[in-house]
């Protein structure tokens, strides 16, 4: 690949990822905390793009080409280059440059037409059923804080599968909680669903609730719902899967940041 | 978009010995108009290069035919820039079909997977880049040689703790080795540095422990699992590593030069890393995209009961997985279902080898590194990842 189409092609994926960054786009892809890395290698790599084209246009200006001469605006620019002793490898025009910088345009083109969307019921419906909690989620005593005082708390669903396997203290006992989330059906039953991400889209895992007295949606809907703990479920006999009378439930756009952290 | 599948198979290109500033580089330098003579370059300089891209910017032979004359023929070639510009039409042309075919479950599950990890890994790649380009740019080759004992003997595992200042991911480490290889330190070391660095520094190790509170174990484990692995790799190559396994652009030393002069081999240097490691990152994270779609969840049910076919199936799974090293623990922590030992090999593994380093590697050291290194880090990071765990945990749970 040409050096002035490596430049481009780095400008677009600079452009990128300002792109996402500066939007919500990125909380399909990465948690939150990621938006002011990504805002500074996109600038980065405009900065080495736009710095790189510049330069190369003004040392081809300051630089005409010679009559015969096979030697051209590489006097000037050898001893800025990076191989200027010996390796022609990297920064002169691009003998011996690999084809592999072409794979670029994949994100870029994915980014830029396709942006693909936030993972959700599909993704769950792919993993086993259950939760899978582990005893690191919560105080190793099981004595958790009080819900906050109110009629309906809002609770995280990670947060309300935890307390409901591993909360000793009682404390969504007879409470109602609202709770967001997307619906799946899986085998006959209805299911409110969330999606943890840690680093990115990569690594998530859901975490699921039943639903008994749900609304008919189709998967994928996302509901907030007012609902209250049946007791005895979320035991290893269900996968870690509290059950859940719906009280109240809502139909609402999916939320900007579609994934919990 | 045949431009876009072509890479992968002429990264030999880039492994051959570049030619030194003799005479044929110079005729190639010579087209200012066009310089995509990156395949066909005259002068018999580029023995392994079969004619192979499927890229239309090189039309088979037109080049050769008047290898001393490139400006004669040049409005006639294709350049990589028209190229460029023609799959950026065609593919807004075809937005909608393409929209479109992402419609089935699988391939919208791996199109979100792979730009996440392209968007995620992007940032620590610009990181190391950018930290490449400043050792190249700043730190002396002797300066270099002076930060580490002069026997391999002390050098690898005093180069495996100095891992544990950068934090970051994979993606970091690699283009910072490869300068630090191509700035004269020892092979040993530089390898050791890059297996250590993206499993033992700061960041990685705290969110082990958030992610198994109450078992700080898994945390010395860790530590002590990846320390071991980058060690034993690094004396393993110190003792039957070869030079010449590692494609020989990587040695090309940069002169940083002096004053004002110096900053520009850092922005170029950055640069060209980018440009060289981009690609195969991409490469990695789809590969890891389809991975994460096809490998089924039920390989993990089942394994309770069997500690050495966790072992052996988690290991393998950190490879096609290719997580980033500071989320796997938490994936690790998720799969309750298994004992401790078998989540702690794939805490080991998953940061010194998984697909997407081996097409960073690959990209970055030649395919023939790549082939011999990462099968070997995979067998040493399972057993060290296994005794380690033995030790830490004190015994199989």
């Amino acid at each position: 690949m040409r050096r002035d189409t490596q430049n481009v092609l780095l400008v677009l994926l600079g452009g990128a990822l300002i792109k996402i960054s500066a939007t919500d786009l990125y909380l399909r892809y990465v948690k939150p905390g990621n938006k002011w890395y990504l805002l500074t290698a996109g600038a980065v790599i405009l900065l080495l793009a736009g710095v790189s084209l510049g330069r190369d246009a003004w040392l081809a200006r300051s630089a005409p080409r010679r009559p015969a001469g096979p030697r051209r605006p590489a006097g000037p620019r050898r001893p800025a280059g990076p191989h200027g002793g010996g390796g022609p490898h990297a920064g002169r025009h691009g003998h011996r440059e690999p084809h592999s910088p072409w794979l670029l345009m994949l994100p870029v083109l994915a980014i830029f037409l396709v942006a693909p969307p936030a993972l959700g019921a599909d993704s769950v419906q792919r993993a086993s059923a259950g939760n899978s909690v582990t005893a690191a989620a919560g105080p190793s005593d099981g004595d958790f804080p009080p819900l906050p005082e109110g009629g309906a708390p809002e609770l995280r669903l990670s947060d309300f599968v935890t307390r409901a396997v591993w909360d000793r203290s009682g404390s969504l006992a007879g409470r109602d909680v609202t709770l967001t989330g997307f619906v799946v059906h899986r085998g006959g039953a209805a299911e409110l669903a969330r999606l943890v991400i840690t680093c990115c889209a990569a690594d998530a895992r859901p975490m699921v609730v039943r639903l008994t007295g749900a609304p008919d949606l189709p998967s994928g809907s996302w509901l907030r719902l007012r609902a209250r703990l049946l007791p005895g479920s979320a035991t290893a006999a269900d996968g870690y899967t509290p059950s859940v009378q719906v009280l109240d439930a809502e139909p609402i756009p999916e939320p900007v940041e579609a994934y919990e952290y | 978009m045949s431009a876009v599948a072509s890479p992968t198979d002429t990264t030999d290109n880039s492994s051959v010995p570049s030619f030194s500033d003799g005479a044929p580089a110079d005729t190639a330098e010579s087209d200012t108009v066009d310089s995509d003579t990156a395949v066909t370059t005259p002068g018999g300089s580029s023995p392994a290069t079969p004619a192979t891209p499927a890229t239309p910017a090189t039309p088979a032979g037109s080049d050769n035919v008047h290898p001393a004359r490139p400006g004669r023929a040049s409005w006639r070639r294709v350049s990589s820039l028209q190229v460029f510009s023609a799959v950026l039409v065609a593919a807004l042309l075809l937005q909608r079909p393409l929209a479109e075919a992402l419609d089935g479950t699988s391939v919208r599950i791996a199109a979100t997977v792979f730009v996440a990890v392209c968007v995620q890994a992007l940032p620590f790649l610009v990181l190391g880049v950018v930290l490449s380009g400043l050792i190249a740019a700043f730190v002396s080759p002797a300066a270099l040689g002076r930060l580490l004992p002069r026997r391999a003997v002390f050098a690898v595992p005093a180069a495996g703790l100095a891992g544990a200042v950068l934090p970051g991911c994979e993606c970091a480490s690699v283009p910072v080795a490869r300068r630090l290889i191509g700035q004269g330190l020892p092979d040993a070391a530089a390898l050791t540095f890059l297996l250590a660095a993206p499993a033992i520094n700061p960041v990685v190790l705290v969110a082990t422990a958030v992610a198994f509170p109450g078992e700080p174990a898994m945390v010395a484990g860790r530590f002590g699992g990846s320390l071991a692995t980058a060690v034993v790799m690094g004396w393993l190559w110190s003792r039957f590593g070869r030079p010449e396994w590692i494609a020989a652009r990587v040695r090309q030393r940069v002169h940083p030069g002096s004053g004002g002069a110096r900053w520009w081999v850092f922005l170029e240097t950055a640069r060209h890393d980018l440009v060289a490691a981009g690609g195969f990152l991409v490469l990695g994270g789809l590969s890891s995209a389809v991975l994460n779609v096809a490998v089924p969840a039920s390989w993990l049910e089942g394994l309770a009961g069997h500690l050495l076919l966790g072992i052996v199936v988690m290991a393998l799974l950190a490879v096609l997985l290719a997580l980033c090293s500071e989320a796997d623990a938490f994936v690790a922590a998720s799969l309750g279902s298994l004992p401790l030992l078998p989540r702690l090999v794939f805490l080991v593994v998953g940061p010194a080898v998984d697909v997407k380093l081996f097409a960073l590697q690959s990209g970055t050291f030649g395919r023939g590194f790549a082939a011999r290194f990462a099968p070997t880090t995979l067998v040493v990071a399972t057993v060290c990842g296994t005794v380690a765990g033995l030790l830490a945990l004190g015994g199989a749970r």
